[in-house]
């Protein structure tokens, strides 16, 4: 998928690591490599694109906790995101652009939450929505707690509140549709935790130990609470 | 898991004084098998051998008419475990009595009780998962919340929080693999964690027998957010109360303020003023509203497909109940207005327009439940879908200790706002609704009905808080700035909450923090009952039963 | 007449040569075709929102051009430009067919339906048989789609497709057939023609004597088929999306998706136009001239179809086989019968 997988491990910090390399590639195209980088018609399609993704987008049908049920209020009648063309949520991921992370993230979710990012079609973008998918929120000491969406897929847009009005999540999203618009994205960050077989992780105590449980091939995710921010 | 009819238990009474329960009645009933009792603020508790547990709970479910296990806490001591079976009674809720069970802190085994209460099943697992105790003879002792590879019980003493852990992500075959289980010609498939249907992060293991359910398992776990946990590290007065609002987060929170409020209120006996209980009662009614209306919008969309419109009008209605709640409160959801011994303010200035507001609400309700009823109860394609599809008899309602409408639904009377009453509820005229068809429809039904019972309950409410005099509106007790109640006491305490039963159970240790807090959440134990209401339906149902169960995951994972 | 005949004349053509005739068909094709896709443009991202929206009281598109009208130049564009994804696994050219198949089989039943004007691609004598055949095809694109994804939900959802597909589209005809004892013809020009007449006048006003006016029981029997068959609710379980996610469609993304969408659209748009020659005399209709009339006459039961879904709870599917063999198929026989005996006995 990311072409980001960068290590995480060795002398670099999640801190350093999630500085990432700067901007992604998501909208350069491939008429745009052949060309170079200024012809006029290329120049206008990028921003028609621009335009096109910036104007109209499908919403992922994704709610996880208390912020789906605002964000529900947002799609309904008083807020009604459609009005911003982008209130058709859609319950597949692979007809979907956004995906409004709504809500606490804890640990058996986060893989799942990674794979149904992984299954949506490029360019995606993610809107987080409230403290806990901003940092962990008010949870953020539970043992069992990520620490914010940005650990394991890259936000575009956070919306801080617990949970945010809907106006604010409008807001979000209108912002990141100017964004979008205006050709700009989040950088691609690094996330500290990934989706990985488990016949590849590093072999230490834990991984011998549960080594009868988990089949060699089995998707796995090691969280490393100490390193948490 | 067929259900054979557990036998009517005929000695109800057993113990039963004009004054309470008499605790030495039930005690020499329970014979040798008590080796000790101990005194919680709500009832007396018998301590019990941990190898005896299932004949002491079997001897005071059949003969003394125990027939609800609403609560099982497990808790480490310095020195051992113990698991605590909270029992009552459908009849009379006040009817309480508590079976303690410690076991050893090197082996900590304890003999199953879920052979008598279907509904302890989850119970002892979510405290295997959390504390660690192992229970013998349990059908299926596995992890509940946590993950299976999960490493160490957190809420147990001496749990290293920075420990690394691997979470696995198992992928199943796809159908034109074989991915059989059980050998024959079915189909298993994931329902969830995410999946339109399944209200949140509900994982349903389905086994598909064409369209038909043939085997249905609950996993969660997807959104526990450690509750008890932070709970237990938050001063009495002031840090926990945030967090209730966020077990039952649709707009329930003053409901869940309620239980927190009353359990801590009734440990460290604090007195409430009467203005101040009339806001409660007030407040909590509109969260009821508020909730059950999305219950009904968030049905809707389970059976009517998308967002349809009868989702829109709900959550229409629901705007009007949030605005009301925010100009009491300042929230819209989480609200955090109670306080231990009362709420945070008064009414919001100037009262009168609270009031007409609210009552412009409450006189526009009748037209939007009509509205409701034509769209939903009146419709004769939902009558066809609902009427008689996941059948919950209320014996096996009663076994999985469901409550709330769930249970109101499957004709078993009980609402803890008048069976055991709190707050300004006694005072008040209103009707407990209950429905006996057993099925989706009256589920539904039920909590449409209660929506008109809220409504005159706020009227009530309304038309006192306008007339009360000026000089006598108290919102809060006094209450000593650090809350340090007695060490060693215990307290199970419970309200009826949006969705059934919430208690909570706290032992304090002398601190301003609580030794343990644990939530029993009402959703945990009617979501256990899913598999009752929907094997041999279809596909269509199983969705219809877990809209009409409406749970949050929330609350049931906490 | 048929579209070539009319472009002939229009243009001052005499009698055509079968080059000419093959041009101007072609043209007529492209003519047709594009009118059946401007529709469905119009009606997928922007008339369904709007017209939902109206439903929910909510507004819906309205940042984005006119009445937010650019939607669908944003939306069209940007689904088209998305990531392709094709799932592993997936049985490659029947995933990729299907959604080909949906359209044009779709886009096909439009050559023999008449517009009005003399716009109507080609006149068979077999017309209606044609249209119902080539409707049909239609779900063995959504079987195709739903066993190629492989995925469990899709499989589900073509299944379904299969099942609801093959119990309606027998009352369907069955019920098309008693208009066909009406007229003696399967020819659908000949089907408008013969509602032409008077029925009825009264207070100067005449009725004419469509098929709706003539047999309103049919006509309720055949928009009850026609809903299933075009698979709206009450009647979308192969969709679904609270049960089985998208049902057939969960897989397919991009380009695949908006041939998917589309496909379904037309799809409506065919029922209403059948509807509309069998049962509301075609292109018919005062002042207006009938192409707009017959444009008219199926918007209206696009309107009618997202109606019922912004109200109607879905059946379930057995319920919908049900209703399907036990009611609909029996009433349908029950209604050709006496469709015969009257036809027999009045002419």
């Amino acid at each position: 998928m990311s072409s980001h997988n960068q290590d995480t491990t060795g002398a670099q910090t999640t801190q350093e690591a999630r500085m990432g390399e700067g901007v992604d590639n998501r909208f350069n195209s491939k008429l745009r490599e052949a060309f170079g980088s200024s012809p006029f018609i290329l120049t206008k399609f990028d921003s028609f694109m621009n335009w096109v993704r910036g104007s109209s987008m499908f919403m992922l049908q994704f709610g996880i906790a208390c912020c789906s049920i605002e964000m529900m209020h947002t799609y309904a009648v008083k807020h009604d995101l459609d009005r911003f063309g982008s209130g058709v949520p859609r319950a597949s991921p692979r007809q979907a652009d956004v995906i409004i992370v709504p809500g606490t993230i804890v640990s058996k979710f986060a893989p799942r939450m990674k794979r149904v990012y992984d299954q949506m079609p490029e360019p995606k973008f993610v809107v987080s929505m409230g403290s806990c998918t901003c940092s962990g929120g008010p949870f953020q000491e539970g043992y069992n707690v990520i620490k914010g969406a940005e650990e394991v897929i890259p936000c575009d847009i956070h919306v801080p509140g617990c949970p945010p009005r809907p106006e604010a999540l409008i807001y979000g999203i209108v912002k990141l549709q100017e964004r979008i618009a205006n050709g700009e994205t989040a950088p691609v960050t690094v996330k500290p935790y990934e989706l990985e077989q488990f016949g590849d992780l590093e072999e230490d105590e834990l991984v011998q130990h549960l080594a009868d449980q988990i089949d060699e091939e089995d998707l796995v995710m090691r969280y490393n609470w100490a390193e948490s921010p | 898991m067929s259900l054979e009819a557990p036998e009517p238990s005929t000695h109800t009474d057993v113990g039963v004084t004009e004054t309470g329960l008499d605790y030495d009645v039930l005690e020499s009933l329970l014979g040798e098998l008590v080796i000790d009792r101990e005194t919680h603020h709500n009832a007396e508790a018998f301590v019990v051998r941990p190898d005896r547990v299932a004949d002491a709970l079997s001897v005071l479910r059949e003969e003394a008419g125990f027939d609800h296990c609403s609560c099982v806490t497990a808790q480490q001591y310095e020195d051992r475990y113990e698991s605590i079976y909270h029992l009552k009674k459908y009849d009379d809720p006040t009817q309480e009595v508590g079976v303690v069970v410690p076991t050893s802190i090197h082996e900590p085994k304890s003999q199953s009780g879920s052979g008598v209460y279907r509904t302890a099943d989850w119970h002892e697992r979510e405290a295997y998962d959390l504390v660690g105790i192992e229970y013998d003879d349990h059908p299926d002792l596995r992890r509940i919340l946590l993950p299976e590879t999960w490493q160490g019980h957190p809420l147990s003493q001496n749990y290293d929080q920075e420990r690394q852990q691997v979470v696995p992500l198992t992928e199943h075959a796809n159908p034109l693999e074989e991915d059989h289980r059980g050998g024959t010609d079915t189909m298993f498939i994931n329902i969830g964690p995410h999946h339109p249907a399944t209200h949140g992060v509900l994982h349903l293991k389905t086994t598909l027998n064409g369209e038909q359910v043939a085997d249905v398992e609950s996993d969660i776990g997807y959104l526990h957010r450690c509750e008890e946990q932070i709970c237990q590290q938050g001063t009495y007065r002031h840090q926990i109360m945030p967090y209730p609002d966020r077990w039952d987060y649709i707009s329930a929170g003053l409901l869940n303020e309620w239980a927190y409020a009353r359990a801590a209120e009734d440990l460290a006996d604090i007195d409430v003023p009467e203005y101040a209980q009339i806001i409660r009662t007030m407040s909590a009614e509109l969260c009821r509203i508020a909730s059950h209306l999305l219950a009904l919008g968030t049905f809707a969309i389970d059976v009517y497909g998308d967002f349809s419109a009868i989702f829109m009008y709900a959550f229409r209605d629901r705007e009007v109940v949030q605005n009301i709640l925010e100009d009491l409160t300042g929230q819209r959801m989480m609200f955090n207005y109670f306080r231990l011994g009362g709420v945070a303010w008064d009414l919001p200035e100037p009262r009168e327009k609270f009031f007409e507001k609210t009552r412009d609400f409450l006189d526009e309700l009748p037209t939007r439940l009509e509205e409701y009823h034509n769209l939903v109860s009146g419709n004769e394609v939902l009558q066809l879908r609902c009427v008689d599809t996941g059948i919950l008899e209320p014996e096996v309602a009663k076994q999985y200790g469901c409550t709330g409408p769930v249970a109101r639904g499957s004709g078993v009377d009980y609402d803890l706002r008048r069976d055991d009453p709190y707050g300004y509820y006694d005072r008040l005229d209103w009707d407990v609704v209950t429905e006996d068809g057993c099925d989706n429809y009256s589920r539904v039904l039920v909590r449409l009905r209660e929506v008109e019972e809220s409504a005159k309950i706020i009227d009530q409410c309304v038309n006192l808080l306008e007339e009360w005099p000026e000089d006598d509106r108290t919102i809060q007790s006094n209450v000593p700035r650090t809350l340090k109640p007695d060490p060693d006491t215990e307290i199970y305490r419970a309200v009826e909450g949006a969705k059934g039963e919430l208690g909570i159970y706290i032992r304090s240790d002398g601190t301003d923090t609580p030794a343990r807090f644990k939530i029993r959440s009402p959703c945990f134990s009617n979501l256990q009952a899913l598999p009752e209401m929907a094997e041999g339906e279809y596909v269509p149902d199983l969705v219809a039963a877990l809209g009409s169960l409406d749970i949050v995951l929330g609350e049931v994972d906490r | 007449m048929s579209i070539a005949d009319t472009l002939g004349s229009a243009l001052g053509l005499g009698s055509l040569g079968p080059l000419e005739d093959f041009l101007l068909s072609l043209v007529g094709a492209a003519f047709v075709g594009t009118f059946v896709l401007l529709n469905t443009a119009v009606a997928g991202p922007w008339a369904k929102r709007k017209i939902t929206a109206a439903f929910t009281d909510r507004v819906a598109v309205n940042r984005v051009g006119p009445f937010g009208l650019l939607i669908i130049i944003a939306d069209a564009v940007r689904m088209l430009s998305k990531e392709l994804i094709i799932p592993d696994g997936a049985d490659r050219p029947a995933f990729d067919l299907a959604p080909l198949v949906l359209v044009a089989s779709a886009l096909l039943g439009f050559a023999v339906v008449p517009m009005g004007n003399g716009i109507q691609l080609a006149d068979p004598e077999v017309g209606l048989a044609f249209l119902f055949a080539v409707a049909s095809i239609a779900s063995i694109a959504l079987v195709m789609a739903g066993y190629a994804s492989n995925n469990k939900y899709s499989m589900l959802g073509g299944l379904r497709a299969v099942a609801q597909n093959v119990a309606y589209e027998i009352p369907l005809v069955v019920t098309a057939m008693s208009v066909v004892l009406f007229t003696g013809t399967l020819q659908t020009s000949q089907i408008v023609g013969a509602q032409a007449e008077t029925l009825i006048t009264i207070a100067g006003v005449s009725i004419p004597s469509w098929y709706a006016f003539v047999n309103p029981f049919a006509f309720v029997l055949f928009i009850v088929a026609n809903m299933a068959e075009v698979g709206r609710n009450p009647f979308d379980v192969p969709e679904a999306p609270t049960e089985i996610v998208a049902g057939y469609q969960t897989e397919y993304s991009s380009v695949y998706f908006v041939l998917m969408y589309l496909g379904e659209f037309i799809h409506i748009f065919l029922g209403g136009a059948i509807l509309a020659t069998v049962f509301l005399g075609g292109p018919a209709g005062p002042v207006l001239p009938g192409f707009v009339w017959f444009t008219i006459k199926i918007w209206a039961f696009f309107l009618f179809t997202q109606w019922a879904r912004s109200a109607l709870p879905r059946v379930r599917i057995d319920q919908l086989i049900e209703i399907g063999w036990k009611g609909l198929l029996e009433l349908s026989f029950v209604n050709l019968l006496l469709t015969a005996i009257i036809v027999g006995v009045i002419v």
